[in-house]
Formats: C-alpha cells, structure tokens, sequence
C-alpha cells in the first residue's frame, strides 16, 4: 500500500512539473489585474478543494521560471499590513505561449484519453 | 511539525542545503514566510482563539513541507541561470581568436559598461550611504535619531537589491531577486534591534560606501582605456586625412608618419585587452557583490 501511495506521489509529481505552468499562465491570462503568489493558491485551491492537485509552496518556483522566461513580469509592493508582496502579470510572449501550450495540452489529453478508453473497452 | 513561521523557515534553508546558491536560498525563504505570513493572518483572522502553532499545521499541509518545497527549488533552479552567465565549460577556440574574439562577446561588454558607469551607483549609493550615515549616526545623540538611524538601515538594504539587480543584469552572478524583510509578529523595538544586529545590514552598508572610491577607480581606468585604444585606432585618419594631430595630456602633437603604423596596431591590441581587463574585473567584481549583499 506503502509503495502505491508513492508511486501515485510520484506520478503526480511528474504530471504536475509540465502542466503547472500551464495552469498558472492561464489563471494569470484570465485575471483582471496582477496577482501576488497566495492569491493564485487560493484560486487553484478553490478550483479542487477536494484533493489540491499541487503543494502551494511548489507554486513560487515555476512562477520565478515563468518570469525569467519573459511569460510573466513582475514587481514589488510593499503592502501596508504584511511583507511586501510580488505582483505577477502575463506577458505578451506568455499569451502567444499559452495559446499554443493549450493547443497541445487539448490534442495530449485526446491521445490519452483514446488510449485509456481503448484500453478499457478491450 | 514547525512550532511557527521561522522553525518553519529555518527548516526549509537546511533542506535547501549548504550546497544551495545563497541567491536561491534567499528567494525561497523570501517566498515561504510572505505566503506563510499571509495564509496565518488570514487563518488567524477567521480563528481567533487558535494559536500560531495550531493554525500553522493546516498552513503547511497545503504550502508543503519544508523537504517538498526545498525540492521544487532545486529541481527549477538549473534552468533559471543567469542570461549572461551562459559560458561553454570548453573552449575550442586558438588563442588569437579568443584575444579578439572578446569584442564579439556581449558579457564582456557588458561588464565593460558595468565598470565604464560605475561612479553613477558609487556616487548615489556611496554619498547616501556616507552622508546619511554620517548625518543619522550623528541624530542618534537624541531620541528622534533612533528610527531616523533605522529607516537609512533599510534604505541601505533596499539599495543593496538595486546594486544586486544591476550586478546580475551586467556581470551574470546569480542575486537575489526578492527584498529581505523583518520578522512579522514582532515588537517594533524587537524588529529594530533585529535590523541593527543583523550583519547584512552593516555588509550592505560597508559596500555602498566603498562602492564610491571602487566606481571612481573603475570608472577612471575603463574610460582611459577605451579613450586611448580608439584614439590611437583613429590616428592615422585623424592625422593624415583631417590633420588633428593627437592630444595627449594637453600636448598637440604629430605622430612621426612611421611610428603610425606602430600606434594603430597598440590600439587595435589595447581594446580587446581593455574588454578582458573589464571581464577579469567584473567577475572579481562579482563574486565580491555577492559575498557582500547576499545574506548568509
């Protein structure tokens, strides 16, 4: 039991380090202003309150490889109340890349989807 | 289990690793306590009665643990190396390429407007850091000068991710990307006296001071260089075709028409040499940036 629990850890793990990015570029795309790190955990942990897809603290370093890849921009507000938070906004290059990156995602989830529905109705 | 934020915090740096870019280090924990502050302030808001400790476990669940999240660090951190920082490990090129080759080189050029531009950082950071210094030192006689003496601190350290930013945008050493800040949920006198101890504080301060003396040195020499190379790069057309003759320290003189040759050829060799000298310099440069500004 031990080992499925980690190899299902693990799968998800491995899922997650490719669709993370994808995920977090879509939320930022359809966000009205910039968003700081703790606000786009909440959202995705709105979306699946059941059983939260990823870590939140995994969020930050794909945020940071987002930005050093010119997907995301960034800046610093110090806030009144708290530490000061980082702002994250989608680039233009991030919108080309996401609408790309959703076209792949749409055609992976088909070929997958196709083979484990052939898989179950053998 | 972590009893607060910086248990939490201090976990997370030693699952980091010594091994760890210290830039990375920062960042991350710089990352985990502004979540971690923010989700307890809320939590907090909604359960009063609960304490830091037992509002911090569901905190943490959903944030991960400090070994899960040190590992997503270090798994993206390769891909996230400087832009500039890019060097082939082997270099295949002879030697007269590599010697000329530096001109074509876009990290040495940068370096070489990193030290040409030094004095612009070294005058601002250097006489804040002096004269403010001097000046709030000097209010600390009277009560007035306690937060007066605090707030230069911060400056110094806000300065201190600028003079980063600009250190990693020129000379490609990994910085940190996100400002230091003080513990939450401490008393301001607790705070102050963390901000006085910390000896962050007082590196980034040593550095914005001698930043003056270093960027007028760097700027001096690299502006000689690189007027003397063109000048004597230039000569033969200045002289011959447009008859300028040659300035040298306020002396107008001709250059005898056979030691031309001789004068094109030094300036052909002193700017790629000059572009190697800014690439030494800002790599020594670099490394002593990041000793001094990023915190241990």
């Amino acid at each position: 039991m031990v080992e499925t629990i980690d190899s299902n850890k693990k799968f998800q793990k491995e899922l997650n380090s490719g669709t993370a990015a994808l995920v977090l570029l879509s939320i930022l795309a359809r966000a009205d202003e910039p968003m700081y790190g703790y606000r786009i955990a909440k959202l995705m942990e709105a979306g699946d309150e059941s059983s939260p897809m990823m870590k939140q603290g995994a969020l930050y370093p794909v945020l940071r490889s987002l930005e050093n890849s010119g997907l995301l921009e960034s800046y610093v507000d110090p806030s009144i109340s708290g530490p000061p938070r980082r702002y994250y906004k989608i680039t233009d290059s991030g919108l080309r890349t996401l609408k790309s990156w959703t076209e792949i995602w749409d055609q992976t989830k088909k070929f997958v989807d196709n083979v484990l529905k052939g898989k179950n109705d053998v | 289990m972590c009893k607060d934020v910086q248990d939490y915090l201090a976990k997370l740096k030693k699952e980091l690793g010594s091994s760890a870019d210290p830039a990375l280090v920062q960042d991350a924990l710089s990352d985990a306590e502004t979540h971690l502050r923010t989700a307890l302030e809320e939590e907090l808001s909604e359960n009063p009665s609960l304490s830091e400790t037992e509002i911090l476990i569901p905190v943490v669940e959903k944030y991960g643990s400090p070994s899960e999240v040190a590992a997503a660090y270090l798994a993206i951190e390769p891909h996230l190396s400087p832009i500039l920082g890019q060097r082939p490990h082997l270099d295949p090129r002879s030697f007269l390429e590599k010697f000329f080759g530096v001109l074509g080189e876009s990290s040495a050029w940068s370096a070489f407007f990193y030290m040409l531009l030094a004095f612009i950082p070294g005058l601002i950071f250097g006489s804040w850091a002096i004269l403010g210094g001097i000046v709030s030192a000097g209010s600390l006689l009277f009560i007035i000068g306690l937060p007066i003496f605090g707030l230069f601190l911060l400056s110094i350290r806000g300065i201190a991710l600028l003079e980063g930013r600009i250190v990693e945008a020129l000379l490609g050493v990994r910085m940190p990307r996100r400002p230091l800040f003080l513990s939450k949920g401490l008393s301001w006198s607790d705070r102050y006296v963390a901000l006085v101890k910390d000896n962050y504080s007082w590196r980034a301060l040593l550095y914005a001071v001698l930043l003056f003396p270093l960027g007028l040195i760097y700027t001096g020499l690299f502006s000689l260089l690189f007027v003397f190379s063109l000048s004597f790069i230039t000569s033969p057309v200045l002289e011959l075709i447009f008859h300028v003759p040659l300035d040298l320290f306020g002396d107008n003189v001709f250059t005898p028409v056979w030691f031309l040759p001789i004068v094109f050829v030094a300036g052909l060799l002193l700017l790629p040499l000059t572009l190697h000298l800014a690439k030494l310099a800002g790599k020594i440069h670099g490394q002593y940036a990041k000793a001094m500004l990023v915190r241990k």
